[in-house]
């Protein structure tokens, strides 16, 4: 009786999968064709909003936009961070590529470079070109054609547990930049018996040592595309380098926190066990929100080093698919997603930096320089654009070389000319 | 003699509960974890105040969860998928691995390799050709789709397993019920069968779990919030940046446990060893 139940739920499921196999067309791509021209225009808009806010915030944005555009529909599409490129390439390689994509700088451009994104540049307000730095632009520059609009930013930046320093006797630094030696010095000051000046989650390091890498000339490439050479030299090592002797000879890093998530190591922050923690801006919102009741915090200004405070652009970005039948539209979409009030909105929720002048002084001034704000909005003026998003294998040599042999050197497995033999050699071998 | 045994047993007996129970907190410890987690605040999270019974109960994450992106329609969604493709797996590799394990022969030969040459190529591999081909049937962003790909998947191990159970019954129980009279199909149904349910459930209990847990099919097949499986919507709480909403995501992740938990409870009593022992003599 019970097998005769199983073989009839089985005949009955396949039963509907052959008549779903007929009859389904929910097939995404298949849409566009049946709109006639009176129907308005539908577009879909892959969003890879996380927060409650900013996902609240995306929201509002389309319900007015499509209260007001009533010939142009967009629907939002939620969509996940993990797996996305993979999710990208199937949905490219199949034709099922949504109108609108949310993604960053870096993971977009390869799709730029194998054709699958539409050219905005023409697409463009005058007025939202303007209103963002040309380094971010080139971030978002492929082939001389615009192939994103970039929405938020982040910096790395100093948080410090103000207490801590002014029991050291620290003054805390307010110029625009604070310099890497003075930093070094503040951790060795605030660093006891016990106690460690600075917790620094390097779990994945490669992407920090790059961008901080840029204020002492550490641009790791040359040339772009398949002509890309790398070049480690003093530069580029001198981050590493930096980390790993206040780690190991100031003992003024807590060695444990180098192998951890940045995330991970808020929680030694928030106990008073370290007086700094180096951490993407946007944790300014977490620290806000779980730092317990009377914690004493400041965001410390951007380091500085021998060339400078610049530190990579790695916005994350709105793109059209260049198969969309509506690339005007969606262009116009993204046009009204990054006007001013909201980038503000959006990146006020994400804690992020926004990409337009306009909206950096909008959140300036509703925050009024709150949780770290005017600091973190003043460090969006050192990013800039960084060599290694022009270069093809970039992703596979951070993945498969850079970051396992940053992770041995600050293991102290490996020295520093061995760090940078095995990064060059690497990179040979991923581009042989 | 008898109190020998009596004896030892009371020495033996205790310490092989002592055991088990250490083993079963060494299992549960996790899940306790989660559900501890799942009921703390963001700031007990971030804290390096580490307790399993949390300060206070942080009873948001558990609405939070359920408001995100709709949690309560993807594991429908993933109960739909789970259960069907343990059905069609349970449907089809039956007489299937009855085949590989009784009838010699070519064919034989070629089902053992084909079930291990297909455990070989990784999903990234296959990935592309597999949206390609259900995109062209239309099955691209649905849920029978899905449905489809995780029997076809599942099916190669499913049939392994079964055909080792068939394997261990002997044969000569079947040769007894025919010299009795009883037709092939009758011995399968009246010997085989009740014989073989440890081994069901056994597969049946692991095609439910890849389903109900698979993240990767599910995230490049399914296109559409509404067609999105539990894992999908899970990975949700995990952002960009190395950002996790931790409670919520442990909140989700518990009630995304408990279909599981009732599906094994209704099959468990049926994972019954031991039917064979003494079944053949001489």
């Amino acid at each position: 009786m019970k097998i005769r139940g199983i073989a009839a739920m089985g005949v009955l499921a396949l039963t509907a999968i052959s008549l779903t196999a007929c009859g389904s067309n929910s097939d995404p791509g298949a849409d566009a064709t049946d709109t006639g021209p009176a129907e308005p225009v539908a577009l879909t808009f892959q969003s890879l909003s996380d927060q409650p806010g900013a996902i609240a915030a995306t929201k509002t944005i389309v319900d007015t936009w499509n209260t007001e555009n009533p010939d142009i529909q967009v629907e939002v599409v939620p969509a996940g961070w993990d797996g996305v490129y993979d999710k990208l390439v199937a949905q490219f390689n199949g034709g099922v590529a949504p109108d609108i994509i949310h993604y960053e700088a870096a993971s977009i451009i390869p799709f730029a470079v194998d054709g699958y994104i539409a050219d905005l540049t023409d697409l463009v307000d005058e007025d939202l070109t303007a209103d963002i730095s040309d380094g971010i632009w080139e971030s978002v520059t492929v082939d001389e054609q615009i192939i994103a609009v970039p929405t938020e930013l982040q910096s790395y930046m100093v948080f410090a547990n103000k207490a801590l320093l002014e029991a050291a006797g620290v003054t805390i630094p307010t110029g625009d930049t604070m310099a890497w030696d003075e930093f070094q010095d503040i951790a060795k000051a605030t660093s006891t018996e016990g106690k460690f000046g600075v917790a620094w989650g390097l779990k994945s390091p490669t992407a920090t040592f790059m961008s901080l890498g840029l204020g002492f000339g550490g641009t790791y490439f040359d040339g772009t595309g398949t002509e890309a050479t790398i070049n480690i030299g003093e530069g580029e090592m001198a981050v590493p380098t930096r980390i790993s002797d206040m780690a190991y000879t100031d003992k003024s890093i807590d060695p444990v926190s180098l192998t951890q998530s940045g995330s991970e190591v808020l929680a030694s922050f928030y106990a008073g066990n370290v007086a700094m923690t180096v951490q993407g801006s946007f944790q300014a919102a977490n620290i806000a929100k779980d730092a317990p009741a009377g914690f004493d915090w400041v965001v410390l200004p951007p380091l500085e080093g021998t060339e400078g405070a610049e530190q990579s652009a790695n916005p994350q970005t709105l793109s059209v698919n260049i198969d969309s039948e509506h690339v005007a539209e969606a262009a116009k979409f993204i046009n009204y997603f990054a006007s001013t009030d909201n980038l503000a909105a959006l990146n006020t929720a994400d804690a992020l930096i926004p990409a337009s002048t306009s909206a950096q002084e909008k959140i300036a001034t509703d925050t009024a320089g709150a949780d770290g704000w005017d600091v973190t909005l003043k460090s969006g003026a050192y990013l800039t654009k960084a060599p290694f998003l022009s270069v093809d294998t970039y992703t596979q040599w951070k993945d498969t070389v850079a970051t396992p042999a940053y992770q041995k050197f600050l293991a102290q497995q490996t020295t520093a000319e061995q760090l940078a033999q095995e990064l060059t050699d690497g990179w040979d071998q991923v581009n042989r | 003699m008898s109190t020998t045994v009596t004896g030892t047993n009371r020495i033996v007996r205790p310490l092989q509960y002592v055991a088990l129970a250490g083993y079963l907190v060494f299992l549960g410890f996790p899940l306790l974890w989660l559900v501890s987690a799942s009921m703390k605040s963001s700031s007990e999270l971030n804290s390096l105040n580490i307790q399993l019974v949390p300060e206070s109960f942080h009873w948001a994450n558990f609405s939070d969860a359920l408001a995100k992106q709709g949690l309560l329609h993807s594991a429908a969604n993933s109960l739909f998928v789970a259960v069907s493709t343990t059905v069609l797996v349970i449907v089809i590799s039956m007489p299937a691995a009855y085949a590989l394990a009784r009838f010699r022969g070519k064919i034989r030969t070629a089902g053992t390799g084909w079930i291990l040459v297909s455990q070989v190529f990784p999903v990234i591999l296959i990935i592309i050709p597999l949206f390609l081909i259900l995109k062209r049937i239309g099955l691209v962003d649905n849920l029978f789709g899905l449905i489809i790909v995780y029997t076809t998947y599942t099916m190669p191990f499913a049939l392994w397993m079964l055909q080792g159970y068939i394997a261990s019954i002997p044969v000569e129980l079947e040769e007894a019920g025919s010299m009795d009279g009883a037709s092939r199909l009758k011995v399968l149904r009246i010997i085989v069968l009740p014989l073989l349910m440890p081994g069901v459930v056994a597969t049946a209990m692991f095609s439910f779990v890849s389903a109900w847990n698979e993240f990767f099919f599910a995230l490049v097949l399914i296109q559409s919030p509404d067609n999105y499986t539990l894992p999908i919507t899970l990975k949700m709480f995990v952002g960009g940046e190395g950002k996790v909403a931790l409670g919520p995501l442990a909140a989700g992740a518990v009630l995304a446990t408990i279909p599981s938990l009732i599906f094994f409870a209704f099959l468990q009593r049926k994972l019954t060893g031991g039917l064979l022992a003494g079944a053949v003599k001489g």
